[in-house]
């Protein structure tokens, strides 16, 4: 058998690292896992103190809490399932039209109104007159 | 007394007509998007508030960060270079119900409607027209609708990945 040359098989090692490299990259892409708040540590507020933020001046609470975890301590105002069955808890604010709106990644358990919990997630925004958004939440306690 | 009277016949006519109009509202609606090209691209926002109205007023705001798909990666793409979710939060749109007079809300059954107004999405403002339907149970009702969204109608430079996604609306109201 004809013996390879010195260029040849260095040009074999390079394609195979590059598909390698192109394989691991694209597996890495397709596995790369979703946001966990779990082990973060949250931006510890009221629910009042946040709805406070957005109203006085959203531009400036986006950037301050947009994307960052919160974790809000309050009185449960209301409990729901959204339609992919997730359990959504309602923390209220002074405004009666506004509620902190906040979706469970997990399954909290039994929550009931007026009961006190802590809550930790990811903060999307705020829709005017209607809600503040926290989602991938956990219960805290 | 006769003042007293005045007050009471008042007060009965501003009762009734607050009670004239009756607004149906959720926080929690859902709106799916996803790619005709593509079937890895799509994605789902279950924080969708929408109001509708029975004089046939119809408006829906949701957070550009509220969607969620399967791969993080395209998530993070979607966010940061194509909806520019952080300069742009939110997409609202705020639209009547065109042919108001086939609605009853308050009969149960399923309705053909047509929505038209300002869809405002990636800092961009245009008017479209979608046919939907609505449906009304136990006097509650849901609206469910889909139409076509071209991405460059918005200024979303999105060609390498889909030039237009198929948007998929479903809500039930309190």
């Amino acid at each position: 058998m004809r013996r390879w040359k010195t260029w040849q098989k260095t040009i074999l090692i390079l394609v195979v690292l590059g598909i390698l490299a192109a394989g691991s990259y694209a597996l890495y892409v397709y596995y790369k896992p979703h946001r966990d708040v779990t082990n973060e540590k949250g931006v510890q507020l009221s629910a009042q103190n946040l709805y406070d933020a957005f109203k006085t001046n959203e531009a400036d609470a986006n950037t301050r809490y947009l994307d960052k975890a919160i974790e809000l301590t309050g009185e449960v105002g209301a409990v729901t399932k959204n339609q992919d069955g997730n359990t959504v808890v309602d923390f209220k604010t002074n405004d009666p039209m506004v509620v902190i709106n906040c979706t469970f990644k997990t399954d909290p358990g039994t929550l009931t109104p007026g009961q006190t919990i802590t809550f930790k997630g990811i903060c999307t925004g705020y829709i005017p007159d209607a809600n503040v958004v926290i989602n991938e939440g956990v219960l805290v306690k | 007394m006769k003042f007293f009277f005045s007050c009471i016949i008042a007060m009965l006519f501003v009762v009734n007509a607050a009670d004239a109009q009756k607004i149906f509202a959720t926080r929690n609606g859902q709106i799916n998007f996803s790619s005709p090209s593509d079937q890895d691209v799509k994605a789902v926002n279950n924080e969708v508030t929408s109001r509708l109205a029975d004089n046939g007023q119809i408006t829906f705001s949701l957070l550009i960060k509220g969607f969620k798909f399967k791969l993080a990666e395209m998530q993070e793409h979607f966010n940061d270079q194509y909806l520019e979710s952080t300069k742009f939060p939110r997409a609202d749109f705020k639209g009547n119900i065109v042919n108001l007079a086939d609605v009853n809300f308050s009969k149960d059954g399923s309705y053909k409607v047509s929505v038209k107004g300002d869809l405002t999405l990636h800092g961009v403002t245009k008017s479209i027209t979608a046919n939907g339907t609505i449906e009304i149970k136990a006097g509650k009702p849901s609206a469910s609708c889909q139409f076509v969204i071209v991405m460059k109608d918005f200024s979303v430079n999105a060609s390498s990945v889909t030039e237009k996604v198929n948007v998929d609306i479903s809500c039930q109201y309190q």
